[in-house]
């Protein structure tokens, strides 16, 4: 699904991201772990060609991802809050994703009756602008439009971070639930009980070195904890 | 304490990326403002001859005196609409051990080196230290101006103070601009005399400095009325002058709907327009350029030829889209990540610009039409105007698309329209060469041959051109975004 060859991104001499080679099948899911700084959202960020790596190649189903633009067909995608267009009510920007997804109305209504439980009723009919929302609940408006189309690739950057604890054990759910369909998944995250419980291959990254790359079992949270316990 | 927080607003000021990041844009726009400035002062200094050449016979100083309670008036009008509130910079205090009135304090000063503060003095010093000591000796001279800059300030604090209160209480406020309006029409009328109230009282002031106490007194009121109401509402959300926005119903333009992604990107960008200040003021700004053909159209030394006429008609037609284009894509700068991932391809998106322009330019042209209606000259300007509206949406519409490609600034929507310089940017300045010099100087050759019509002929020629060729020209401009995106998108996500 996804294939990085020799990736690497300098800022000011500075290498962020330094990836000789990294491959995600079809259907996996992979929890991307690292303190602060260790390159994840950078890393995420040159999947989706949004910044264009110093060296070396992202391929998504054996293309480029800067030379076509065929992954933006089924790839979802959260990072922050840049991905929401924070002036339309929640609604209106789930309109917006389901038409440049060639859905209907009837079925981005349909979309958003199944998402109702994990709006928990804060999201829907609130006649409020994205902006005006709390990071939570915007963090929610983007991780649904993300899941909208069904995409084949889904990434999130730190899905789980600001939401309430009933929030959470809700996304993990429909995570789950999305693996169950065959979903491919990139989820960063500083939970690692959360991440390990979705996903079955963990990569620790370190100052955007792959140091530890390792599918999930049951040692796996305790072998985390040893590393990042100071 | 207070030195404390003045250093971090010098710091805010300095390190804010406005200025760090284009040296020459500042300096640019620090010159024009010097020269404005520099306008200002000599106006003041040459205010004696100004009056007696509008009004012959009549004393300069009475004159002035007479006029400045309505100067005051209009200032505090201007105000209303164009000052800041420095106000939300405390909110990074407000937790820590400082005494609220510390805070509160600091604001009110702080909104002393408003530039609004420093305008009457530029004006007035220099008139008042020319002519004033002759009649009212040195002394009087200064205790007018002190006077006068009391009042400035007073004006400066009653606009705080009915800005904020007409968030808490809007009828206040309407109030009292309801009485400023009665008291105007009673002026109007001859029932009373603002004029003579004004002379008496800033006669007063340079003839007895004593009078100095009455803007002193006002001014400790209003002071002490922003103190009071400020140290009551020390909480950010009362604070802020923001009312909550109001959400009407999902409102899809059904028309838009027809035309698929596009529409679907054409709405989108209309809601940008109407929930925002900054570009709805921008828009609703190239109205008033409709009139801009007045200038031009009224003087003979114009209309008798052809090229000082295109250049209205340029400006006419094409200012809706150059004003909001010169920022593309900046203004969805907050959301740029999302057009760039979402299953949108960059063609499309700029060819929703495209059909959101040739309709803004198209409407504007069908208004200049009302221009044909001028006796004699009539027909000539539709002429001309028919020609610069079809090179504005065949060319002009390429060239600020391909200027968009060069805008790397944020622009943050939530900030205020006025003033504003946020996403200014080199590719603001070069846009208006290609878009209105680029046409005259494709007339040039014609009208030296003193073929004038074949000109007006080759411009409109060339936007027919450009129009049916648009998709071709749109490859060009789309080639050079797929390029540049990294550093735009870059550039957008700098706070």
């Amino acid at each position: 699904m996804i294939e990085v060859r020799e990736l690497q991104k300098n800022y000011n001499g500075v290498t962020v991201v330094d990836i000789p080679a990294l491959t995600v099948q079809k259907g996996e899911t992979i929890g991307l772990v690292g303190n602060n700084g260790a390159g994840k959202t950078t890393f995420f960020r040159m999947i989706l060609d949004l910044i264009r790596p110093t060296r070396g190649e992202v391929f998504s189903k054996g293309e480029n991802v800067s030379s076509t633009e065929d992954w933006k067909q089924y790839t979802g995608s959260h990072l922050d809050e840049g991905f929401l267009i924070d002036f339309l009510t929640p609604e209106e920007y789930f309109n917006f994703i389901g038409k440049l997804n060639g859905l209907t109305s009837g079925d981005v209504q349909a979309f958003m009756d199944r998402f109702r439980d994990f709006f928990n009723g804060e999201i829907l009919e609130q006649r409020k602008y994205i902006r005006d929302f709390s990071k939570g609940n915007q963090k929610k408006v983007g991780v649904a439009a993300a899941v909208m189309s069904d995409p084949e690739l889904l990434i999130l950057d730190e899905p789980f971070a600001n939401l309430d604890p009933s929030s959470q054990i809700r996304l993990k759910n429909l995570l789950k639930d999305l693996k169950r369909q065959g979903m491919t998944m990139l989820i960063s995250s500083h939970d690692l009980s959360h991440v390990i419980e979705v996903c079955d291959r963990i990569v620790l990254l370190e100052k955007g070195k792959v140091v530890e790359d390792m599918k999930t079992s049951e040692t796996t949270l305790q072998q985390l904890e040893n590393y990042f316990t100071v | 304490m207070i030195r404390l927080l003045l250093s971090h607003q010098w710091k805010e000021s300095k390190r804010s990326s406005v200025w760090q990041k284009n040296l020459a844009i500042n300096l640019v726009l620090g010159f024009l403002m010097l020269i404005l400035l520099l306008y200002v002062v000599l106006l003041g200094f040459f205010m004696r001859e100004l009056i007696e050449a509008i009004k012959p016979g009549a004393d300069p100083i009475a004159a002035v005196n007479a006029g400045l309670l309505y100067y005051f008036l209009l200032d505090l009008a201007m105000r209303f609409f164009l000052q800041e509130l420095p106000v939300l910079s405390v909110q990074p205090y407000l937790h820590l051990p400082i005494r609220k009135s510390k805070l509160v304090n600091f604001v009110l000063w702080k909104s002393i080196t408003s530039i609004f503060n420093f305008l009457p003095l530029l004006l007035f010093i220099p008139f008042a230290l020319k002519e004033l000591p002759e009649v009212y000796g040195v002394a009087g001279a200064w205790s007018w101006v002190a006077g006068l800059f009391l009042l400035t300030l007073v004006n400066n604090f009653l606009t705080l103070y009915f800005k904020r209160l007409m968030v808490e209480k809007p009828l206040l406020s309407y109030g009292f601009l309801l009485l400023v309006i009665a008291l105007a029409t009673a002026d109007y009328l001859g029932y009373i005399s603002v004029g003579k109230v004004s002379g008496v009282f800033f006669n007063a002031l340079g003839a007895a400095p004593i009078w100095v106490m009455v803007p002193l007194a006002l001014l400790a009121v209003v002071y002490y009325m922003n103190f009071q109401f400020l140290i009551a509402h020390t909480y950010p959300e009362e604070m802020r002058v923001r009312q909550a926005s109001k959400v009407g119903d999902n409102a899809e333009i059904g028309f838009l709907q027809r035309f698929g992604e596009l529409g679907t990107l054409i709405g989108l960008e209309l809601k940008l327009i109407m929930r925002h200040k900054r570009p709805k003021s921008t828009t609703m700004m190239s109205v008033f350029f409709l009139a801009y053909g007045f200038i031009f159209y009224g003087q003979e030394i114009y209309t008798n030829g052809f090229a000082m006429l295109i250049f209205p008609g340029i400006f006419m037609t094409g200012f809706m889209m150059m004003s909001y284009g010169q920022f593309v894509p900046g203004w969805q700068s907050a959301h740029f990540d999302a057009l760039l991932t979402k299953r949108l391809s960059p063609y499309t998106f700029y060819l929703s610009k495209f059909w959101m322009f040739v309709p803004a330019c198209t409407l504007a042209y069908l208004i200049t039409l009302l221009y044909g209606l001028m006796p004699e000259i009539g027909g000539k300007i539709v002429a001309i105007n028919t020609a610069c509206f079809l090179y504005n949406i065949g060319i002009n519409t390429f060239v600020v698309l391909f200027m968009s490609t060069y805008n790397k600034k944020r622009i943050d929507l939530s900030k205020s329209a006025s003033f504003n310089w946020q996403g200014v940017g080199a590719s603001q300045f070069i846009m208006m060469l290609p878009t209105l010099i680029l046409p005259i100087l494709i007339y040039l050759p014609f009208g030296l041959m003193d073929q004038p019509w074949w000109g007006i002929a080759a411009i409109g020629l060339l936007g027919v051109l450009g129009f049916i060729f648009h998709r071709q020209l749109m490859g060009v401009v789309v080639q050079r975004f797929q390029r540049e995106k990294y550093r735009i998108a870059a550039g957008f996500r700098q706070a």
